[in-house]
């Protein structure tokens, strides 16, 4: 019954499921579970906002566009209000 | 084994809790790939009792004292070691089972955790309990994955018993697991030394392989209880502060409790908490960075309609593909094809359970589109030409009706109240929109 074995090492029940998650749908959220550090502690310069530092205000951005009208849904958009228009001057 | 039990004195000399933690570790050191072996090979189950007491007095002996209680507590956890490594490395030649390594662990770590409540052992060697516990969960993993022997009793049973929980006996070992976790939680928490020498400092580390496990299990749920406690002990400022705590320890701590929040639907808290995650976590871990943005960027879609730009994505390929369309279309307010990118990821979507959450911001691509409309309507005409100009806030819902339809067979509702001020006046056809800042935050 060589499947019953435990063929591998501990180092490698370390690994994440990443080997079997082709084989099955992984469960809700497997991947989600948080990996241990290499380490347990770092300097404040190694975290990530100090890796970011100024840049960190182009992180995030409004949920809106303004000036972009030229893709090819606000054209669309443009053309469907233009025919509303048209069909009441009728 | 000698070499083991030098490592042990050198750790005990140094009251270092981490190196002590190493000599109790179930994978060999890089630079020393044998010792297992080595530790294996050194005695035998007859004699490893009397063996290990030697070995422990001897490289102890120029480094200061153990006490009697002391040393037979340790004799007992290398003993159960000792075993542990037996059944590992029989299994490394096909001769064991996942299922007889985490029944070894198991025993080690009771045999630890009664060092703690019977034998004194100290504080500073809470390291030792981290090891321990990490792999007492990661080997009960691997022993509920490995094929079972039903014995025929068994099958029985299964014919019989109605309540018969198939994801109980599935996680069964995990399940044992996590009453032994439990037990190691409580021996940090309720320890009464002064905070100096207090297993005190122990307690995130085990929650969080708790919080781990509770996921793991399908039931994150009862995370809740350990949070009761924690909160409880805080309280009353019989903890630690988390700030004074290592940030490996933190940065999970943060981005559990997040997670929680989040499947509660308090985004406001979840934000925070994964937010702090995000800003300590270690630059380098490319992998726990992305796992604390798959919630905080649906997170903060909701709390503040802000989205992830491509400065923030772009490290990150996965959530690139998950995200990027996504946030394009909810920017050019474009529902149809919004409703296609939430479908095609709907399997990814659900598994980390942001699919209900993302799907909201379908209402912030529905503002961003009626806002287009509104901005398309213009100016209305004044007869004060010195008044700043003002747009047109009624709006024909024909024109509303119109966009909308564009993506989808839906009708013009009542606008949200956060994302839109105004109502629909139905009588007359139109949408009525406040003169003053129609689309809050917007700029309109």
């Amino acid at each position: 019954m060589a499947a019953d074995k435990p063929t591998e090492t501990p180092a490698a029940a370390e690994k994440k499921p990443e080997e079997t998650k082709t084989a099955k749908p992984a469960a809700l959220g497997e991947d989600d579970e948080f990996e241990d550090f290499p380490v347990e502690d770092w300097p404040e310069n190694e975290t990530e906002a100090a890796a970011q530092g100024e840049s960190s205000k182009h992180l995030w951005e409004e949920s809106w566009d303004d000036d972009d009208t030229s893709d090819d849904f606000s054209q669309q958009l443009k053309a469907e209000l233009q025919k509303v228009e048209a069909g009441k001057r009728k | 084994m000698n070499e083991l039990f030098e490592d042990f004195a050198k750790a005990r000399q140094a009251r270092n809790g981490y190196e002590l933690a190493q000599t109790l570790s179930p994978v060999p050191p890089a630079d020393k790939p044998h010792r297992l072996l080595r530790v294996s090979q050194s005695t035998n189950s007859h004699s490893v009792k009397g063996d290990i007491k030697h070995y422990i007095k001897t490289s102890v002996s120029h480094r200061g004292k153990l006490s009697q209680d002391a040393l037979t507590g340790w004799v007992e956890v290398y003993a159960a070691y000792w075993k542990a490594i037996e059944e590992i490395l029989a299994g490394e030649h096909g001769q064991s089972s996942w299922t007889k390594v985490y029944e070894a662990w198991r025993d080690l770590t009771s045999m630890l955790v009664r060092g703690y409540n019977n034998f004194g052992f100290e504080a500073w060697t809470i390291p030792s309990l981290y090891m321990v516990g990490k792999y007492l969960r990661l080997f009960a993993i691997k022993a509920d994955a490995e094929p079972k022997r039903r014995t025929p009793a068994h099958q029985g049973f299964m014919l019989i018993g109605d309540d018969f929980d198939p994801d109980a006996e599935r996680q069964s070992q995990l399940r044992d697991a996590e009453q032994h976790l439990k037990r190691i939680f409580s021996l940090c928490l309720t320890d009464r030394a002064p905070l100096e020498e207090s297993r005190k400092w122990g307690i995130y580390f085990v929650v969080n392989l708790l919080f781990k496990t509770y996921f793991k299990l399908g039931s994150a749920s009862m995370s809740k209880t350990i949070l009761t406690s924690l909160a409880a002990y805080e309280q009353r400022g019989d903890l630690p502060p988390l700030a004074s705590f290592p940030k490996s320890q933190r940065v999970t701590f943060r981005y559990y409790q997040g997670v929680l929040f989040f499947l509660e639907e308090n985004y406001a808290n979840a934000e925070e908490r994964l937010t702090e995650a995000w800003q300590m976590c270690a630059h380098g871990a490319k992998e726990n960075l992305e796992r604390i943005l798959m919630y905080l960027i649906p997170c903060r879609l909701l709390t503040s309609h802000m989205l992830p730009s491509q400065q923030l994505l772009a490290p990150f390929p996965r959530l690139q593909k998950l995200f990027d369309p996504l946030t394009r279309y909810i920017r050019q307010g474009d529902l149809r094809s919004f409703d296609q990118e939430l479908q095609k990821g709907e399997d990814e979507f659900v598994r980390h359970r942001i699919y209900l959450t993302l799907e909201r911001g379908r209402d912030v691509a529905m503002r961003n589109l009626l806002r287009k409309v509104f901005i398309a309507g213009g100016f209305e005409e004044s007869a004060d030409a010195s008044a700043p100009p003002q747009r047109r806030t009624r709006i024909p819902l024909d024109e509303f009706q119109a966009a909308i339809s564009m993506g989808s067979g839906a009708q013009t509702t009542d606008p949200d109240e956060g994302l839109m001020k105004g109502y629909i006046a139905r009588e007359r056809g139109m949408m009525v929109l406040s003169k003053k800042g129609a689309f809050p935050g917007t700029g309109v």
